[in-house]
């Protein structure tokens, strides 16, 4: 027996989010990890659950001025201004490389207005190698980002309207945190159409030099991720998960601060039966392989034999 | 002649390190006020060039001896940590010096502590571990038409510069190091008793030890005039130039420090028709042109609006001088 199989014998990682079959709960958080060439010389992406792009709109975007990070208590902000190749581009350089990988792709999917994000998951949806469209609805960076993640009925209105177009993949939508009560737009998004809920985008939040009297991000305020998110993800993924996404029976994918095997487990636990991991990638980008390793010796040493047998286990 | 910007970057584009490695600390040492040099010792590194830098974990994460190879001995209860302290990002250090010998390779880093990560990275004594990605990074491209070769130096963009001044020697070109350091107890070399810097940078010297065992000579200049010059590199550059007339076709250009000085060292190389490359720095997230944190706004021909970001992790630090736009364009 292989130490591979050795060490995760009898345990069975795998889940099925809405249609994707993983091998593994454990994927890479949307803008975290490129759009995969970049990130494969460091890691096999074979041996991810999933891998998620960065965001993609119609257009070339260069995104924001730099200071574009920073490093904050037990996490750090962002503000990339959602900078990307465009469509055209993506489906001409990017896609012929994930039409090589094995694992599920997951793109993601940003645009200034509905129609935005109608073109492109038009133009997505029928490329086979893409099994599922998550709409990012919650990024802050961006001055007209909030609208449709922070209001149920535009969020409503936003899935419903790209909802047709995407008939083969899966459609994930991920769920902003900066609302007074992330059940009613987890709800709306369900009303939209969508088959998996990723819960939680970063939330806003601004750092100062005191020095220079100036923000220290060029974009003035930015995403907060990082461990320091942690607690607030899983109690946004809990209140979806007990409140919508159980008797719905639609999946979640839960992120925000997973750096180890405890992380993900505790996430699991709480209703998510995916977990992403984003920020922790920047200081390794092999953290989902050991998150899998340890989800596994976990497992067996408690004699359960799936993933699934820890989702939404909580007492 | 402009030259298509792929063609530009191919120089010295250096293969990407594809693994986080462990090193082991065995030296960790004050060279002046607020400096320290580190020595990283690794069994083994990817081929790697004088400009690349490596980014340093603040933990060792994964520990040398990960739960896989420990087999049934690994219980979830004594798993290794990633979840760091802050601080919490790995951080970029321009590779000081490299050197093979029987125990490894060993890995020279100058910093300065500045802040929470820098601290901590003088805490560490000897035997200690972190992790670290690279060498990462394009190197200094080396022009073989070209005899001379100019280091220009400032604060903290002085480390990258010893391991170049070695490898331009090695390639037997003539080089000279233009430092510039705010107040002489913060140059991190050591200067030699009998040969003093010159204060109206007419002449440079075989002044510092660092530099001249790759028989390089220093021109120093300090900004409170305790050492050398009084006033910026770039002034002193001006000054030395002005008392050494070269043929600008015979030189190349290689500054690292802060932006403003690497401002002033582009135009002038421009202004004169002198090849010029600048080493740049910026708040890094990944290293590996993930997390586009780390963007350089450069011309581009191809682009409607003549310009585009480039990542200083991947496709820098180093930049062709003329590429770089230096006043950053307006929030879009």
């Amino acid at each position: 027996m292989s130490p591979e199989a050795k060490r995760t014998g009898n345990v069975d990682l795998a889940v099925n989010l809405a249609g994707i079959r993983m091998s593994n709960p454990v994927m890479t958080a949307s803008g975290t990890s490129g759009y995969g060439p970049d990130f494969a010389e460091h890691v096999d992406l074979e041996k991810l659950g999933a891998f998620v792009t960065k965001a993609i709109s119609p257009e070339l975007r260069k995104g924001n001025p730099p200071p574009r990070t920073v490093e904050t208590a037990a996490g750090m902000l962002n503000a990339i201004g959602l900078a990307n190749l465009g469509l055209d581009r993506f489906v001409a350089e990017i896609v012929p490389f994930l039409q090589t990988v094995s694992t599920p792709i997951i793109v993601n999917v940003v645009g200034h207005s509905i129609e935005d994000y109608q073109t492109v998951c038009d133009r997505l949806d029928p490329i086979d190698c893409i099994s599922g469209l998550e709409l990012n609805v919650s990024c802050p960076n961006v001055a007209d980002g909030l609208e449709f993640g922070t209001d149920a009925e535009r969020l409503e209105n936003l899935v419903a309207s790209v909802r047709p177009l995407v008939k083969r993949a899966t459609l994930i939508v991920k769920l902003s945190p900066n609302v007074t009560d992330i059940v009613q737009t987890a709800q709306a998004a369900l009303r939209g159409g969508a088959d998996v809920l990723s819960v939680i985008n970063t939330l806003r939040g601004m750092a100062i030099n005191a020095d220079l009297r100036r923000p220290i991000l060029a974009n003035r305020c930015g995403g907060l991720s990082g461990p320091a998110i942690k607690p607030v993800a899983l109690y946004c993924v809990d209140r979806v998960y007990t409140q919508v996404a159980r008797d719905a029976q639609v999946p979640i994918i839960g992120m925000g601060g997973v750096y180890d095997w405890r992380d993900a487990a505790e996430f699991l636990l709480a209703g998510a039966t995916a977990i992403a991991v984003g920020t922790a990638l920047f200081v390794d980008p092999t953290i989902p392989m050991r998150i899998c390793e340890g989800l596994a010796t976990y497992l067996r040493e408690r004699g359960l034999t799936s993933t699934r047998d820890l989702i939404g286990q909580l007492g | 002649m402009v030259r298509s910007l792929s063609v530009r970057y191919a120089f010295a584009v250096a293969k990407q390190s594809r693994a986080i490695r462990t090193a082991t600390i065995v030296a960790n040492e004050a060279v002046c006020r607020e400096h320290l040099r580190i020595t990283l010792r690794r069994p083994e590194l990817p081929p790697s060039h004088p400009g690349q830098f490596v980014h340093i974990s603040p933990e060792v994460s994964p520990p040398p001896e990960y739960p896989a190879a420990q087999g049934d001995s690994w219980h979830p209860g004594e798993e290794w940590s990633a979840i760091p302290h802050t601080p919490m990002l790995r951080r970029a250090f321009s590779v000081a010096g490299l050197r093979r010998g029987d125990d490894g390779i060993d890995i020279d880093v100058i910093y300065r502590v500045v802040g929470k990560a820098t601290r901590w990275m003088a805490s560490l004594r000897p035997g200690a571990r972190v992790s670290i990605l690279g060498p990462v990074g394009t190197g200094f491209p080396v022009n073989e038409s070209k005899s001379t070769a100019w280091l220009v130096a400032g604060g903290v963009g002085l480390p990258p510069m010893l391991w170049f001044a070695q490898a331009l020697h090695e390639a037997r070109k003539k080089a000279i190091a233009f430092c510039g350091v705010q107040s002489a107890d913060l140059l991190p070399l050591t200067l030699d008793a009998d040969a003093t810097p010159t204060n109206d940078a007419s002449e440079a010297t075989l002044s510092a030890e660092e530099f001249s065992q790759h028989e390089t000579p220093t021109v120093i200049s300090t900004d409170d005039g305790s050492l050398g010059y009084c006033g910026h590199i770039g002034a002193a550059l001006s000054a030395y130039h002005q008392a050494n007339p070269i043929d600008a076709n015979e030189v190349v250009v290689y500054a690292c420090g802060p932006e403003p000085m690497l401002e002033f060292v582009s135009h002038y190389c421009i202004e004169r028709g002198m090849e010029c490359y600048v080493c740049m720095e910026r708040a890094m997230a990944c290293g590996i042109g993930t997390c586009q944190s780390c963007v350089i706004p450069v011309v581009d021909d191809c682009d409607p609006q003549g310009w585009r970001y480039r990542l200083c992790c991947r496709e820098g630090p180093v930049f062709p001088a003329e590429d770089v736009i230096w006043n950053q364009p307006a929030k879009r």
